[in-house]
């Protein structure tokens, strides 16, 4: 604070200075004596000129290309990436799509094996079905023919023990056809 | 205790005399001869590696070229582009006059009213005649206020034509003004602390430190205001507003 | 330090608005040989102009002569950017 105060103030003391450039105050002041003006505005023409022209021919461009070749670099590379994002984009997608289509042809074959797999149970299990059921018609055929003689053997038996049973009771000979439809009628009233 | 003016005094180095006028070199113009070296080289050895990711010293350099074409792009617009070198030298030329001019026992060339002056009347004269070729005499309505009833114009018309001619006086007393306080304030403080030896010495000597911080800033900002008010003075007489 | 920055700036720009009101004053006395009379109108002429500086600076208008027509134009970075050393930001409308 009390710096900026007294720079003020001597920056209005100066300011004031320069406005009457006697010469009682050019003593004091170096800047105020006009015998140093010239050579001063001559350097100071001399020197800002060749800056100028230093400046404006070689520093300046130089600076100015290696800047606009930068941003070149920049665009280019922005450009570069662009066209990078977009073919990873076109990769992904085509990625996408054979993993679909992989997965797709996947379940198509799963599909078709389980369906070949069910099939092929399906007719062997027909067919295992069908063997055992004409095993069971056989066996039964068997057991029915097996019965039937047996059935036979019981009427041939009953009919011989009947005959002979009648014979021995009556003593007499018994047609043997009439004992055997006798035993047959029996046979049938028994079930 | 040293005069904290002597460090203003002109002394004559080469003695050259053009045609009956002095043109001799002195310490003044050997810190403009040092202030244009030093700008050429921080530019040309900053940019010598001419690297696409740039260095501190080429990035400094690309930081300054950066900041006046945006300031010229700002305050002139696109037609201020001719005169982007011009801005640029004379913005590069104070900073480092101011800069260099910190270094002790240097000199301060920027603390002579005599360059400000001539450096602020070249730009007031060149912005005008710019004016002028651009618009003709069009470019006196400067001076018009426009929306100000006409009977108030032969007062207000004189009053603008001495605020327009207090244009380089006041661009040049402000950069003279800031640069010799700060300069003498350094000395005067700078004077005191030997004579108040080690006991009381460091007062002054941490006083001078402070202000030499603050003098760097007003070095910058010093440069940075003549240049702006450069190019606000170009956009008005390229655009006339 | 902002407000003696402001203070500073004003007195600059009023002192050099007196000192060329004056010095056309002296001018034209000298050159016209009409006493005072030159010296005083400008000297209040001058006196004048620096307040308009002073009143431009100060709104932030900046130095140009003329009133602004536009009022965009009033938005424009003026003096009011010595205490910011940042780049001109909002400038005025370029071109």
């Amino acid at each position: 604070m009390v710096m900026g105060t007294v720079r003020t103030a001597l920056a209005f003391a100066t300011g004031a200075m320069a406005l009457p450039a006697g010469p009682a105050l050019a003593a004091g002041l170096p800047q105020l004596d006009p015998s140093t003006y010239a050579p001063q505005v001559i350097w100071l023409a001399i020197t800002f000129g060749v800056l100028y022209v230093l400046m404006a021919r070689v520093a300046l461009p130089r600076i100015g290309h290696v800047l606009e070749e930068r941003r070149h670099k920049i665009d280019r590379n922005l450009k570069m990436a662009e066209t990078l994002k977009v073919d990873a984009e076109d990769a992904a997608e085509a990625y996408e799509g054979a993993m679909a289509d992989a997965r797709a042809r996947a379940g198509n074959v799963l599909g078709d094996v389980r369906e070949r797999a069910a099939k092929e149970t399906a007719e062997r299990q027909a067919e295992l079905g069908a063997r055992l059921h004409a095993d069971i018609q056989e066996a039964e055929a068997g057991i029915a023919e097996a019965r039937d003689k047996a059935v036979a053997g019981i009427r041939d038996l009953a009919a011989e023990v009947a005959h002979s049973a009648a014979e021995k009771l009556a003593g007499e000979t018994v047609d043997a056809g009439a004992v055997r439809s006798a035993v047959d009628a029996v046979l049938k009233e028994r079930g | 205790m040293a005069n904290p003016l002597a460090q203003f005094e002109i002394t004559t180095l080469v003695p050259i005399q053009l045609g009956g006028v002095d043109a001799s070199f002195t310490n003044s113009g050997l810190f403009m001869v040092v202030a244009v070296t030093a700008i050429t080289l921080f530019l040309t050895l900053g940019m010598r590696a001419h690297r696409l990711v740039p260095g501190r010293w080429q990035s400094m350099a690309e930081l300054s070229y950066e900041f006046i074409a945006s300031m010229v792009r700002d305050n002139v617009g696109t037609e201020g582009r001719p005169y982007f070198p011009f801005i640029f030298s004379l913005f590069m030329f104070i900073l480092f006059a101011n800069l260099i001019g910190l270094v002790p026992y240097s000199f301060t060339f920027t603390s002579h009213i005599i360059v400000t002056f001539a450096m602020a009347i070249t730009v007031f004269l060149g912005v005008t005649v710019i004016g002028i070729i651009r618009h003709g005499l069009r470019f006196f309505t400067l001076f018009l206020p426009s929306g100000v009833p006409m009977v108030m114009a032969p007062l207000l018309i004189p009053i603008e034509i001495v605020s327009y001619l207090s244009r380089p006086v006041s661009l040049s007393i402000r950069l003279f003004a800031n640069m010799m306080a700060g300069h003498t304030m350094l000395k005067v403080f700078a004077g005191f602390v030997v004579p108040l030896g080690i006991l009381g010495g460091w007062a002054p000597l941490a006083v001078d430190v402070a202000l030499t911080g603050f003098e760097f800033l007003v070095a910058v900002l010093q440069a940075y205001v003549f240049t702006i008010l450069t190019c606000l003075y170009l956009n008005d007489a390229i655009n006339l507003h | 330090m902002s407000g003696l920055g402001m203070a500073f700036r004003i007195g600059t720009e009023l002192v050099a608005a007196l000192a060329v009101g004056v010095g056309i004053g002296l001018l034209l006395d000298h050159w016209l040989d009409t006493g005072p009379w030159f010296l005083v109108v400008f000297f209040f002429l001058g006196a004048a102009a620096g307040m308009l500086n002073v009143y431009r600076a100060a709104s932030g208008i900046g130095l140009a002569p003329g009133f602004p027509q536009r009022p965009e134009k009033g938005t424009e970075p003026g003096e009011e950017k010595e205490e910011h050393d940042g780049p001109a930001g909002t400038g005025r409308p370029g071109n």
